[in-house]
């Protein structure tokens, strides 16, 4: 429980860095979903640019921020896209380093994606499994659950590598 | 298709609704409509909240045990398409479905057994009791006027005779 509101809060302190730096966009759900959150529940958005996320792999990064989401709509990225990162934080002795450019794969996203049957999935936080231009993953081990709708993305190395699926 | 169960109030969540919470660690959470995630959210225990199933067989205000139930248990095994027993199965859901409707029926009227006697104990009571909520006690006595009155006449006959 405590774990949780811990994640909760630097949920809320991620969201507000995306709202800041949110001037180019021209977004107004940011702002809006600091104005209209009587409760602790936020509307959860897009992955978008200055979004920071977290690495689950084992490829040396540990946070990355979002520089551009790809090929996606004008808004960002969900749930299985791919996008343009800056890794902001590493282990100190990893494949990537810090300041390093990178591709992601968003494998865990707060906001809830529609499935086919009609039902919506939700993750907990923002997730990431970095990627080269091929999009083979740089790393060799997963955590955490992974959503199936990476299979449609052609993903499947990285569902293989998941210890669960969703 | 499956159908799954909600959560925090255990109804079944058909496909098309709800939304489906997958945590950290794995566990996946069911809700069948925005009102059940908002109290999910709100961390609230369904064992504590009055409309869900979980309160109510908590508290025995339903059926916690019956055979009815052990059909409903999830199997993990695909079964074979076969076409006769799957209108079979159709008919036995049926049945079940009237056997557990009518059991329910009886173990809610057991509970609410002894109920009407004891509402009219309580309603005497009241009215034994509480009566001088509506009256004063000097009105319930008879009043002494008459009593004179009649003490008259009693007198005046006496004294007519005499």
């Amino acid at each position: 429980m405590a774990a949780g509101l811990a994640s909760k809060c630097s949920r809320v302190g991620r969201s507000l860095l995306g709202g800041f730096g949110n001037n180019l966009s021209g977004l107004s759900s940011a702002s809006h979903e600091m104005a209209s959150s009587t409760f602790l529940f936020q509307q959860r958005t897009f992955i978008q640019m200055r979004t920071v996320l977290k690495v689950v792999d084992n490829s040396g990064a540990k946070k990355v921020m979002c520089i551009q989401a790809l090929k996606a709509n004008k808004k960002g990225a969900r749930l299985g896209d791919t996008i343009v990162a800056s890794v902001k934080e590493a282990h100190p002795n990893g494949k990537v380093k810090k300041g390093k450019v990178v591709y992601g794969v968003v494998v865990r996203a707060a906001m809830q994606r529609g499935r086919c049957d009609g039902s919506e999935v939700k993750f907990d936080d923002n997730a990431v499994v970095l990627v080269d231009k091929q999009g083979q993953p740089i790393g060799t081990r997963v955590f955490g659950p992974v959503p199936h709708e990476l299979r449609k993305k052609k993903h499947v190395k990285i569902l293989s590598l998941a210890e669960h699926i969703a | 298709m499956r159908l799954e169960k909600c959560w925090f109030c255990s109804s079944t969540v058909y496909p098309g609704h709800g939304i489906q919470f997958v945590r950290n660690d794995a566990k996946i959470f069911r809700f069948c409509r925005s009102k059940c995630h908002k109290n999910f959210k709100m961390k609230r225990n369904p064992r504590k909240v009055k409309w869900t199933k979980a309160y109510r067989r908590l508290r025995g205000k339903d059926m916690t045990q019956d055979s009815t139930f052990e059909f409903e248990r999830k199997r993990n095994r695909p079964e074979r398409y076969d076409r006769n027993l799957a209108e079979n199965t159709l008919k036995a859901i049926k049945k079940i479905d009237k056997v557990r409707v009518e059991r329910e029926a009886r173990h809610h009227k057991n509970r609410m057994k002894g109920k009407s006697a004891k509402e009219r104990n309580e309603a005497i009571k009241e009215i034994d009791q509480s009566t001088i909520l509506v009256k004063a006690p000097s009105a319930l006595q008879p009043e002494p006027s008459l009593v004179k009155v009649s003490q008259l006449q009693l007198d005046k006959n006496v004294a007519m005779e005499e």
